[in-house]
């Protein structure tokens, strides 16, 4: 039966309030709802299912915002214990004259830190699951060069890392690690003049990554044996690496190179 | 759904709430009912009253249901708290009360065996294997 006038015009008045209410719950505001009439009919049932599908789609966006919430809550108290521990290990150095003892704290310290620098970064990323691995490598050299520094040191970084790459958390944990361990070795035993340049690279084949870290300064000494003359932070390198399923390859010509395919 | 004269109804806000003499529990939604969390505990609280010696079945007649919100329909797919009905068949007819019998079995999936009907006679068939 063809409708009337007045039934069509209302009919198109409550379709166009429809869309209305669908079109705020695609900009995620909840604040309207269909409204029901007595009749009963499609018009009222389509209201229903899309006040229906609002609250339910309501529901989902806080629960997510709830965990999103979470997930930088625990980064946050990740990275600040991390740090507490790392202020802890730094009061163990008052008043000790042991010069290995303090630099064992240090080398501590730093491990720790590269660790919780994963944690601070992904608490102010909106995904909190990757981070970029530029920005990290760059600010991870920065504080281990502070670490190590001495009066009238001046290494340069050149880092060459492609700004799109975002590495997911224990990938990052695992090669902030092993960073922290070579740049912390070249700034410590490289450059017997206080110069020199560290630089970092990474290069992306499909799924597949290689980095590539070196520094230009002394190099290893004449005979060095991994096995015999290799310490804890060799050790690591070696057994992140395996944990990332990748493989090290280390050289000494022209300084120390150490590249890493994962 | 007839409402008997020969039984104790529960007359709540949104609904008519009795165990019938076949065993089977019935509750009836009210013309234009607008059901939120609170009448729906109502019902819930009416409907668990009905418990003698075992769980029974129930059966819905929404036919005449206006709107029900999420909390309501969380209440009733009986996820978190306890209940003493073992299964329940709700029958839906108009656009209306289909789309929110569908809705209500798709999203919120009850945790006793549920099932729509158009017809009351096939959904009093099927309760009867709950009694």
């Amino acid at each position: 039966m063809p409708l009337n006038e007045t039934e069509a015009e209302s009919n198109k008045i409550r379709s166009e309030k429809i869309l209305e209410v669908i079109m705020s719950y695609a900009r995620l505001d909840f604040s309207e709802k269909t409204i029901i009439s007595n009749k009963g009919d499609v018009y009222d049932a389509i209201g229903a299912g899309v006040n229906m599908l609002g609250e339910e789609l309501k529901s989902s966006v806080v629960s997510l915002r709830e965990k999103e919430q979470l997930l930088r809550e625990i980064h946050h108290r990740v990275k600040n214990n991390m740090q507490i521990i790392s202020s802890l290990l730094n009061l163990q150095t008052h008043n000790i004259k042991d010069k290995k003892f303090l630099a064992l704290i240090t080398e501590s310290r730093n491990r720790i830190n590269s660790m919780a620098l994963v944690h601070e970064m992904l608490y102010a990323t909106s995904d909190f699951s990757t981070i970029k691995f530029k920005d990290y490598t760059e600010i991870l050299c920065q504080s281990i060069y502070q670490s190590y520094r001495k009066p009238k040191m001046t290494i340069n970084f050149s880092i060459q890392i492609p700004i799109n790459i975002s590495l997911e958390i224990d990938t990052m944990i695992h090669l902030g690690m092993i960073l922290n361990e070579i740049i912390s070795n070249s700034l410590k035993y490289a450059f017997e003049n206080n110069e020199g340049t560290i630089s970092i690279s990474l290069k992306q084949t499909g799924s597949k990554y290689l980095l590539l870290a070196e520094d230009n300064g002394k190099g290893l000494f004449q005979g060095f044996n991994q096995e015999k003359d290799g310490h804890l932070g060799m050790q690591l390198i070696q057994m992140l690496t395996e944990q990332l399923n990748g493989n090290v390859k280390m050289e000494s010509k022209d300084g120390v190179s150490y590249k890493i395919g994962f | 759904m007839e409402i008997p004269s020969d039984c104790h109804i529960n007359d709540l806000t949104c609904y008519w709430t009795w165990m019938g003499l076949d065993g089977i529990a019935r509750t009836k939604v009210k013309p234009q009912a607008e059901v939120t969390l609170k009448e729906s505990m109502e019902n819930s609280a009416a409907v668990n009253s009905l418990y003698k010696a075992k769980k029974f079945p129930l059966l819905i007649d929404a036919r005449q249901i206006k709107s029900i919100s999420k909390e309501a329909r969380d209440n009733f797919s009986i996820k978190n708290r306890s209940t003493n009905i073992n299964s329940f068949a709700v029958i839906i007819e108009s656009p209306l009360s289909r789309i929110i019998g569908n809705f209500f079995m798709g999203l919120n999936k009850p945790s006793v065996p549920a099932k729509l009907f158009n017809s009351e006679q096939d959904a009093v068939t099927w309760l009867k294997q709950y009694l």
